[in-house]
């Protein structure tokens, strides 16, 4: 057991303790002489976001199912916060842990305040508390509760809905949280905003929370921390995000990371981590001479013009301010706006299809911060490279169990 | 139209008969919904058992009514009480079939939710699976009471109640000159009692089938 222990997770001293404990757990479904999860053991800390990913049929999913019970684990053991809960009653334990899978499952037959308020109601809160309660969390997902409320599920759209099922995961405040690929089925615009929204208010919450996904892209932008399962139904790595990417142990997670590792790294770092640029600024009602003079003292081409709020309006240039029909409507329309939250990835991205080639950088009631042009992502792309290095060489085997590594250094030379 | 003149004038007693009618066929169809959906809550995640049930409920279906009564009386003696048994046995097929097929197509990322959120499997199936199964059971149901409307007639020769009753008496005195017309009447009578249950039906669903899952 103490052996396990060791190998379970190296944590250094800074990691959080476990909420969640995994010990050789194993599930061999009956008629199938394979296991479909191979004597898995993992730490999952408090209050981090845990990605298991893989390819289909890895044992990413079965293994999930078994933190809840949902699928019975043919041997192991796990643990919730240091308790065995291999064999306690079932339907008690998933009161105390949220689930949310892809297909959401709400109860058509249900309001939308009913279906939040599920768990609440099956652990006898009084009626007052579930709805007071209800409302909160509607309003917590972006819903507004007075129209949402009596509503069916079949009124809403995919994205609400699994707005709802995250809600309604998170109705009787479980410290642990499942969630088998929440935006699998939703469209990629919606997904997106869902992951933003879902990690903001994760900065919250600060839940505990196992979340499955086959695409890396989306476990290297949610997961503090990453298994790789690999065609064996064990995990090849659990790391963090940036040790996979820089340091994959073995071929295979090598290629599930896959090329475009660096543009990857770009999704680790978020806007409000690195130092914005300036850019030349000027009040959007200020008369054209003074806005010439600025523009003639500063060293770019455009000037940024804010309204009184401090909000971005237009980029003007020399030509602009020079026609003789100049009114403050013209120039060019700011786009390419992102919030501090959002990954220099996606800050990157919005920069290609701006006009000015900088992605302007306000603050959650629009006032205008600074802008990330393409020397504050290089910047941040060579820090990172920078830190990576420094941490492989400190724990060269950070996160792998010690037979894993034999494999991976066996593999490598 | 001699009927009508019959109806008119008999039209107390007809009614009476009715009503008996009605009576026992939902006394029947209530104990046959509750028999027949237990039968496809314990039988239909199995596929085997499930099958097992629906091959017999349909074997009884195929029983003629009139020998099914006739051997009654070894066992009841005359009266209601063979006939609504048999009445019972009859309503199982549809009844059977739709809980079955109703639970079965409940969908499953529902109940795993259910489940999931910590139901036990009783609160799952009492909460979730039976309320959304419910339009197809109620369907079957409905399905049950048109045949046991009719197949009740055929009990009055082992002494049930009911418009059989009437047509009994009339198929006996064929050729008396009110044995038509009577027979004609409380035939036309079961098909009123039948439509009158129909739109029971419709009134019990707009009731008790759940807003969010009505199409």
């Amino acid at each position: 057991m103490t052996d396990t222990e060791e190998t379970a997770m190296p944590a250094s001293e800074s990691d959080p303790p476990a909420m969640i404990r995994l010990e050789e757990l194993t599930k061999v479904y009956p008629g199938s002489e394979e296991p479909a999860v191979d004597a898995v053991t993992m730490d999952i800390p408090e209050g981090e976001i845990v990605v298991l990913v893989g390819p289909s049929g890895c044992g990413k999913t079965t293994t999930l199912k078994m933190i809840n019970r949902i699928v019975e684990p043919t041997s192991g053991r796990i643990r919730l916060e240091g308790e065995d809960v291999t064999n306690v009653d079932p339907d008690r334990l998933r009161r105390r842990i949220g689930y949310v899978i892809q297909q959401v499952g709400l109860f058509p037959h249900r309001t939308i305040a009913q279906n939040v308020g599920t768990v609440p109601k099956l652990l006898g809160w009084d009626k007052q508390a579930i709805e007071q309660r209800t409302d909160e969390l509607l309003e917590l997902v972006g819903m507004d509760p007075a129209t949402y409320r009596s509503r069916f599920p079949k009124e809403l759209s995919g994205g609400q809905r699994q707005r709802v099922g995250v809600a309604r995961a998170m109705a009787a405040d479980p410290p642990v949280m499942l969630m088998d690929e929440p935006f699998g089925a939703i469209d990629p615009i919606t997904r997106d905003r869902l992951q933003n929204e879902f990690l903001r208010l994760q900065e919250d919450i600060e839940k505990t929370i196992v979340f499955v996904t086959h695409d890396i892209d989306e476990a290297i932008k949610m997961g503090d921390r990453i298994a790789i399962f690999g065609n064996d139904h064990r995990i090849q790595q659990y790391d963090t995000p940036e040790m996979l990417l820089s340091n994959p142990v073995n071929e295979f997670v090598d290629a599930f990371t896959g090329t475009g590792a660096s543009l990857k790294r770009l999704n680790l770092t978020r806007v409000r981590d690195v130092a914005l640029s300036d850019w030349p600024t000027a009040a959007a009602d200020s008369p054209r001479e003074e806005l010439q003079r600025q523009l003639g003292e500063a060293e770019h081409s455009f000037l940024l013009l804010l309204d009184r709020g401090q909000r971005p309006l237009r980029w003007v240039s020399e030509r602009d301010l020079a026609r003789p029909d100049w009114t403050p409507r013209g120039g060019l329309k700011v786009r390419a706006v992102v919030e501090p939250h959002v990954t220099l990835h996606d800050a990157l991205d919005e920069m290609l299809t701006s006009n000015v080639g900088v992605a302007t950088v306000v603050d959650e009631r629009g006032s205008y911060q600074g802008v990330v042009d393409i020397d504050t992502v290089m910047t941040a792309v060579n820090a990172m490279r920078a830190e990576t290095r420094e941490r492989v060489r400190v724990a060269p085997w950070h996160g792998v169990a010690a037979s894993d590594v034999a494999d991976a250094s066996e593999a490598r030379s | 139209m001699g009927a009508i003149e019959y109806a008119i004038d008999n039209w107390g007693r007809l009614l009476e008969f009715a009503l008996q009618h009605m009576g026992f066929v939902l006394l029947s169809i209530i104990i046959a919904t509750l028999i027949g959906v237990s039968l496809g809550v314990l039988t239909y995640q199995r596929p085997g058992a499930a099958s097992l049930v629906i091959a017999v409920a349909a074997t009884i279906l195929t029983i003629p009514s009139f020998a099914l009564f006739g051997l009654g009386i070894a066992f009841f003696g005359i009266g209601n009480t063979g006939p609504v048994i048999g009445l019972i046995l009859y309503s199982q097929l549809p009844i059977v079939r739709n809980t079955i097929t109703g639970l079965q197509e409940v969908d499953a990322a529902v109940v795993e939710s259910a489940r999931g959120m910590g139901m036990s499997r009783w609160q799952s199936l009492l909460r979730i699976e039976l309320p959304l199964a419910w339009p197809v059971v109620l369907a079957g149901v409905r399905v049950a009471t048109l045949i046991v409307t009719s197949i009740f007639a055929i009990a009055a020769y082992v002494g049930a109640s009911g418009l059989g009753q009437e047509i009994d008496r009339g198929l006996s005195n064929l050729g008396a000159a009110w044995a038509f017309d009577t027979v004609l009447a409380a035939t036309v009578a079961i098909v009123v009692v039948a439509l009158v249950l129909d739109l029971l039906y419709t009134l019990i669903g707009k009731l008790t089938i759940p807003r969010g899952v009505r199409s």
